[in-house]
Parts: C-alpha cells; structure tokens; sequence
C-alpha cells in the first residue's frame, strides 16, 4: 500500500492558473456593498470602549468604576480584576529551550507594561456613551522605573516586566563558526550597527470584531477582522476554556492585514467574555489612535553586523548580531522571535559566505508587543547586508552587480547547504542580478550620477537580492528553531449540478484568494473559474492556520489539489463505467468528462455528478458515491521564492529630501496563478517598503510615551512618494507544490526597504556620509551631512 | 445660531445619491457615522476619523469631502453622492469598470475614497497627467496597491471618453 503523505503533489494540466483573471470580489467592493466589521449591525448590539494605560509601567494603586457604571446606557464595566476571573490573559513564547513565556492579561490588573494596554472595559448601547462613561473611570497609578529603550534594558537598572529576568526573553546562538581568523587578516571588512525603526502595518481597517453568545444554546459567533480564523477560534477555547465546538468564527470582508490581524489580541478575549456575561451581541471597533498604540508593532530591531571581504570582492565570512527591542509581552502565536530569531536564520541570504556567527536577542522593554508584519524578521538583516555588500563594492571599485555576482549561490552548485543549515536546491539569484542590471541600464545610471554630481545633484542606486522562506509550514518553523506542526485543510465538493464549492481556511484579507484558490480549483477538476466558488468565511467550513508568512497559494494550492485528486478519481472511474472504458483513459476539462483525444465520447460535469448523487443504476459495483473529500498539506521541504529589487533616489542635500525616482522589481515565484494580483502584490509591498523605509517611524519618548499616535504623526506613503514601478518575472517552478507555485506576499518588505535605504546611501557616499538608522527622514540625512562636514 | 441641549437630537433633511432623506441626530455625530449608521450607506468607510487617511472621502454638491470631518447636522439641505449612487444597476461605471481591469483596489476599505476624489477630478479634467492624478489623490491612502494601478485606472482612455461625457447612455 502506498503511504499517503501530506506532502503529496497533485498533478493536473494549467488552463486557469496563470491568466490574468479579473477577481470575482471586485463588483462588490467597487459599490460598497462589501460587509467589513464595522458593517455589522445586530439586534440590540452594544458598543465597546477600552481604557488603556498612559503609563508606560506602573502600579494600579486604585480604580473606581462607580459613576461610569451607574450612567445611562452603560450596561457593563470591568476592569482587570473582573477579567482575571476567567482567563489569565495570552500565554505566549516558543517552545524551545530557555524560552521566558509571558502572560499578558486580558486587561492588566496591578500592573501596566506599556502605554496602550488595557486596563478596563465599558460596554454600552452606542460607542459615543461607551466612550463618554470610559472617561468617567478614576484610576490612580503610580509610576515604576521604564525601560525605554534596548540601552537601557541591557542596564538593567529597571526591569520591563517581572515575568522577564535581565530583561532578556530569548537569547539564541544560530551558527558559531570560527570567524575571528578570517576577519582579522581579510582583504576588507565592511561593518556597521543598523538600527531598524518601530513600524506599524496600518491596515486601513483597524482591528475589531462583534461577539454573539447566545446563552439559551451556549454558542459563540465571533466574528473577527482576522487572517487566522481557525486558529483564533482554537485559542479562544484555550485562552477562555469555552468549548471550542461552541464557537464559529466569521471572518467578514477584512481590510487590510499584513501579518497585525495574525495575532490572538487580548481585547478580542475581553470581548468575548463581555458577550458571555451580558448574552447580547458586542461591537468592538478600534480606532487608529488605539490601532497605533496597542496594535502589534514590527521591525523594531539592531543589527550589528560585519562582512570579511577578499581583494575580488568574494566574501569569506559574516558577523551578525541582531536584538529585537520586543516590547513587555510575547505576541501570540509567534513570540518575541518573529524578528531577530528569524532574521538571523537568512542572514547569508542568497550569498555563499562560508563561516558564519549569528546570534539574535529578545529584549523586553516597555513598549507595545513586537509582532508579525509583512517579511517580518527578514527586512531588518537584509537591509544591512545590502548596504554593506554595496559599501564593498564601492571599496573594491566593483560594481553593486558584479560583486554580487561574484558571490550568489549559481545553479551548478545545487543542492547548496549554506551556514544556516538552509538546504538550497533552486532559484534564479544570478539571473535576476543580470536583468536587474539591464532594468536599471547600469552604464547609463553611472554617467547619470557623475553628470548630476557636477551640477549639485545626488542620485544613488540601491540594488537588493533576496530569497523567500514562503509558503511556511512544519519544515520551515521547524528550520527557524521553532517546533510547530502546521495544518490546512480545503473541503472541495462537486455539488449535483457539476459546480464546485470549496471551503477553506484560508481568509482572504485583499489579497484576491475568491480569485485565485478558484483558479486553482478549477483546474484540479478541469471546470472553468465561474463554476467554482470559494468559501473561506467561516470556521463552520474547514480548519487551517489562516493567510500569512506568504503560504495561502501554496497551501490553497496543495490542500485543493490533494482533495480534487479523490474526486477526480471518483468522477474518472464512474464515467470510465458509464462510457465503458477504462477510468485512466478518461480526463476532465472544458467543464467536461470525456476519452482522452476524443471530446465527443464524453458528458457534462454536471451529468457525471448528477449520475454520482442521484442515479444509482450508473454506479460501478462497490463505488462509494460520496463527491467530497478534505485534504490537508505541508510542503515536504521549504519553499524558496527569489527576486531583487533595484531603486534610483534623488537626495536634496539642502532640504534632505529624497526623491524615489524609479523602482526595479524582478520576482521569481514559480508558476503565478494570476500575474495580475502578483503584480499587485509587489506594488503595495513595495509601497509600504518605502514608507517603511523613509517615512514610518513609531517614536517613544524616554518615559516610554509614544509620540506618533495619528497619521499626521505616523507617516504612511501616499501617491506621490510612491513612484512606477517596472516588473520582470522569471519562473522556476516548485516541484513541492502542485502546479508548481510558491508564494511571495512578503517577498517586497523583504528586499525593497534594502533596495531603498542602499540608494540614499549610494547618492550621499561621495559626500563620506552613511545612514544606518531609518526612518531616513529628511532631518536624519541633514544631520548626517552635518556630521559628514565636521 | 440655534443652540441644541448636548443629548438633544436635531432633525436633518438631505439628498443621497438622488434620494431625500430625513434623519434625527446627535449634533456630535460625523456625517460618515449619521451615512453609515442612520441611513444603512455603509460603503462610506472610515478610517482615521482624524481627515488623513480619506477613506470617509464622499462628494457633497459636486465637491470632494471628509465625511470624518463634517457633522451629520452639516448634511441640511445638501446634495451628496456617495459610492452606492455610482453604479447603474448592477452596471459598474467605466470608472468601476476601469478600477476592476487595472487592479486598481485589493482589500477595498479605500476604494470608495478614491472613487470620489477621482470622479471629482475627471469631472474637472477629464484627460488629467499622471502627475497631476497622483496629486489629487495624495490624500487618500492605500496599504494595498502602491497607487500605480489606481493612477492607470483614471488615465484610461475609456474613462476619460465617460468624463468627457461623449459615451452614449
């Protein structure tokens, strides 16, 4: 008997995938008619408001909720302690040795760790009266000593959260080679400390979610802005001990996710116990004041690093040392080790650099949680690298191209195992370094920037080249140090009239999976697209991790593709009996089941489905008529997606503002599904790298304060500091996934912020400036200079 | 000016999308919130409530506005347009229509704001520069797309050809 694994691929011919389909989403979205959280209106729904913390770390000393309570309207307020009685709070940390868990409480009681946690709860007919009592609410505090910062934590002279000893959740030694020799008598060595800037995905939509119990059947309908439904569902059983059959998550139309919606956050458990208690339905919508202050935050990270260089520009060794400033809790599920931890486990890149010391450190400061954000733990590392590598370049007088090429991982040397104990057995590194070279026409770029220099003008060119974990499950967690075993699973279902409806766990949050897992599923059982419908809205459907770490396509692509498998199987050997051949000369496509060559011999989807559910008299002896199956996958091995991103940049160095003329991108993600919302996926990441990069910046002050909490504060790109963007795509598909796709959602805030801080580097280099701290705001680069001229 | 007890709910009469209404409101409550919570118009989203991002953006008496920014009692005697008033039926405009081929939206939370600042401007111009389009919507903010494709989607030619209003009906 043959072991059905997992991992199994299915193998089906591509009509669908690869078209430019326009999404079935879109009429709705185009005219509003699409229901997002705040949409939702329930019958005698109330209204939630939070209080949070305007301490950075403090001491609850008293609370008095009397005169909120008794206002007209207010049905129900707690506080900590209130909670306290049925949930500890968001356990979180990873399973590995000398991990420090945290607990974050479901509203703090005692004690506050940062400015935004929760501290109460008022729940009322409408937001406004809920807001209005929340004020009423007196509580005393008194101030305990702030870590503010990852200076001061390694003082220890104050302690972020007692959970945490030193400070320190997590300090990990990826890979110690013997690097000191090499350093010391390398040809060059290019090093620097990288600091990388506190950031927020600000999706458009904030947070937020509307709990239903209905106490006469003890059921839960959460409906949550979530990209992991099935998960959060889960969680809220554990975190609460509500059983979790009792729960349905409803993920509605989500605006906008990035990785902060992959999170269980602790207002959604408040919520949730708020519903149980008062068995009405509750709205929680947050704000963006609160979104910025209590929503993860990302990328907060230090990078020291070094690269030993010989006279040819090869490079012999790397030096990584990266501490993520993690705020006072652990998020959950990832940890405080969704950034340095992670980034510490790519720092070789896409590069052979044979000896290696890379180490990352979790450190707990009095701050919001770090968190999950697009290319989490990678864009930090490969920021600084890429520079270096560029500083190299300029060094050796080689070209950012040639250096480069002189080190990537070619396809003569596959399979290559790098330092990290990464296994690389495909990619395209020197190929786009070469197209990228053509995009940017390098010849002429360099005339250009000798020509702008003579009249005052500085234009640099960034250039980043990079590798994607994607389509993360067991064997990728599992290469990051972090011992998890993931499931997804899609249900697909020929219905009698020959149409298909798959359920899945795989929430959409933008990103275009009602488009895309239909073009998949319509090729696994050779039906066209507009036959196929996708639901993903509901935990009622299916169980799966949800949408993130790039891993929907492939995921969509396995766990679709392994359950069409037992269907076509099914569909072959009826028709097979019906049209009297055998099953393996059968073969589904055009919406039809027919011989093979002969499209005459053959019937309709809908006749052969219809003879399956309805016409026993057509079945062969034995046949089990069921025309439903449920797969789950995980890829066998990781998934390595590559690309590179090259920038042109114009620094003003009277008003030091930047100017980004032209980005080059050139993504290498297998076989696309749909070129169209690949394409649009690397547009907005680069987008957001840019802000990113030169804009985004979440600013405490030295108690702790955040400073940045409104948009006029916290600077998001818009249209014209985002320039056009000019694509290429090259395609080695993966063998480990069906159709040969893998994914690249992150794939942008990964490489581009590199892309972009290396080309303000390179526009300022003659002028012997360097900047190393983002945001790279006009002010950082007028400071630079000046320290550049004293 | 007449004063109003702070709890006092003062009745607004107003055009949406062609339709009169009439509604009883707080004086306290933004017009996105009276759009979409006393009149069920909840393709109007918001979200900043502070006038940045433009995701509240609607047009009132033909002008791009924050319905963040403005009171739900402002609505008196008004003229608004909002994005459930664009489409024919279930016939998109070309606008919609242009949106859609370019990819021109992914989550959706701001298309309704683009689709108001941009129909303000090709009413002004139907042939606008990139330049010029990337201007007028630098006040409206998207996470998803990076803008290009929204400034491809309002420099079609079929969009300018329904600006201009030579298409027929």
């Amino acid at each position: 008997m043959n072991k059905v694994l997992k991992s199994d691929v299915a193998q089906f011919p591509l009509n669908a995938i690869g078209q430019s389909i326009l999404r079935k989403e879109d009429p709705k979205l185009l005219t509003g008619r699409g229901r997002y959280l705040a949409d939702i209106t329930l019958p005698g729904m109330l209204h939630a408001a939070f209080v949070r913390s305007p301490f950075a770390h403090a001491k609850i000393t008293h609370i008095d909720v009397a005169a909120a309570a008794a206002m007209d309207g207010v049905e129900l307020v707690w506080t900590g302690t209130d909670t306290q009685r049925f949930t500890q709070g968001v356990r979180a940390g990873q399973n590995c040795d000398n991990y420090v868990h945290t607990t974050q409480p479901a509203m703090a009681h005692e004690i506050v760790h940062f400015v935004g946690e929760t501290v109460a709860i008022v729940v009322a007919a409408s937001r406004r009266l809920a807001e209005d009592a929340a004020e009423l609410i007196d509580i005393d505090y008194e101030e305990l000593p702030v870590v503010a910062d990852i200076a001061e934590a390694n003082e220890a002279s104050a302690i972020a959260n007692a959970e945490i000893p030193d400070n320190i959740i997590h300090h990990n030694v990826r890979v110690a080679h013997d690097v000191d020799d090499t350093f010391a008598n390398a040809a060059l060595v290019v090093e620097d400390v990288f600091y990388n800037n506190r950031v927020s995905a600000s999706p458009m939509e904030t947070r937020g979610c509307v709990v239903n119990h209905e106490w006469t059947t003890g059921l839960i309908t959460f409906w949550s802005a979530t990209q992991i439904p099935g998960f959060l569902r889960t969680m809220l059983a554990n975190f609460l001990q509500i059983p979790e059959h009792t729960i349905e998550v409803i993920t509605p139309q989500v605006g906008g996710g990035f990785g902060q919606k992959a999170h269980v956050h602790v207002e959604e458990l408040v919520i949730c116990l708020c519903a149980r208690e008062l068995s009405q339905p509750i709205s929680w919508v947050e704000d963006r004041q609160e979104n910025l202050l209590s929503a993860t935050h990302a990328k907060h990270q230090i990078n020291t690093m070094a690269i030993a260089v010989d006279n040819d520009g090869r490079f012999l060794a790397l030096k990584n040392h990266a501490t993520t400033d993690s705020g006072a809790y652990n998020c959950f599920p990832w940890s405080a080790s969704i950034e340095s931890k992670i980034g510490v486990g790519t720092c070789t890149g896409v590069y052979k650099i044979p000896l290696v010391r890379g180490e990352s450190l979790e450190v707990a400061t009095n701050k919001c949680l770090i968190g999950a954000y697009r290319g989490v733990g990678w864009s930090a590392g490969q920021t600084a690298r890429e520079i270096l590598i560029d500083r190299a370049a300029r060094e050796l007088k080689l070209s950012p191209f040639e250096i480069r090429r002189r080190n990537v991982i070619r396809t003569e040397d596959f399979p290559y195992t790098n330092a990290t104990d990464l296994r690389i057995h495909e990619g395209t590194f020197l190929e786009t370094i070469d197209v990228l070279e053509r995009m940017v026409d390098y010849e002429n770029f360099k005339q250009r920037q000798l020509d702008a220099r003579a009249v005052g003008k500085y234009i640099g060119l960034g250039l980043s080249i990079f590798h994607e974990l994607g389509g993360i499950g067991t064997r990728t967690n599992s290469y990051f140090g972090n011992p998890v075993t993931t499931y997804d699973s899609s249900t697909v279902r020929v219905d009698p009239t020959g149409t298909v409806t798959v359920t899945t766990a795989l929430a959409s949050s933008g990103q275009g999976l009602p488009t895309t897992l239909a073009q998949i599923a319509a090729d696994a059982l050779g039906v066209s697209v507009d036959k196929v419908v996708i639901r993903a809205e509901s935990t009622a459907n299916a169980y799966g991790l949800g949408t993130f770490a790039s891993r929907a396509a492939v995921f969509g692509a396995g766990s679709i593709g392994r359950a069409a498998d037992v269907l076509r199987t099914k569909i072959k050997q009826i028709a097979g009996h019906m049209l009297e051949v055998s099953p393996e000369d059968i073969v589904l496509e055009n919406d039809t089941v027919h011989v093979a060559g002969v499209p005459a011999r053959g019937m309709s989807m809908a006749e052969v489905a219809g003879a399956i559910y309805f016409a026993e008299s057509a079945h062969p002896e034995n046949f089990d008529p069921t025309l439903e199956a449920t797969a789950t996958f995980d890829p066998a091995d990781n998934i390595l997606a590559n690309g590179g991103h090259a920038a042109i940049v114009e620094v003003d160095i009277e008003t030091g503002i930047v100017r980004i003329e032209k980005v080059f991108a050139v993504e290498d993600c297998g076989q696309m599904i749909n070129p169209m919302i690949v394409e649009g996926q690397m547009r907005g990441g680069i987008a957001q790298a840019i802000g990113a990069t030169m804009l985004e910046e979440l600013v405490h002050d030295e108690n702790g304060q955040l400073v940045t909490t409104t948009f006029m504060d916290y600077l998001l790109p818009s249209a014209v500091d985002v320039p056009d963007i000019e694509i290429e795509h090259l395609t080695t598909p993966s063998d480990l996934v069906p159709g040969g796709i893998k994914g690249l959602g992150e794939s942008a805030m990964i490489s581009a912020p590199a892309a972009v801080a290396g080309a303000v580097n390179d526009a300022l280099a003659c002028l012997g400036v360097s900047i190393t701290r983002g945001a790279i705001t006009p002010s950082r680069i007028f400071e630079a200079l000046q320290n550049a001229q004293t | 000016m007449k004063r109003v007890a702070e709890d006092e709910l003062i009745q607004v009469r107003t055009t949406v999308n062609g339709r009169s209404y009439t509604f009883s409101t707080e004086a306290r409550v933004n017009l996105a919130d009276a759009l979409r919570y006393e009149l069920g118009l909840l393709g109007t989203k918001v979200g900043c409530e502070h006038g940045v991002c433009g995701a509240c953006t609607i047009l009132v008496d033909g002008k791009s506005a924050r319905a963040c920014l403005m009171l739900g009692v402002q609505a008196e005697g008004r003229d608004i347009s909002t994005i459930e008033g664009w489409a024919t039926g279930k016939e998109l405009n070309p606008l919609q229509e242009s949106f859609r081929r370019h990819h021109a939206l992914q989550c959706g939370f701001c298309t309704s704001g683009f689709l108001a600042t941009a129909t303000e401007l090709l009413r002004e111009n139907p042939t606008p520069t990139r330049e010029e389009v990337r201007e007028r919507i630098s006040g409206n903010l998207c996470r998803c797309t990076g803008y290009e494709t929204i400034v491809d989607a309002i420099c079609d030619p079929e969009v300018a050809a329904f600006a201009r209003g030579e298409q027929s009906a």
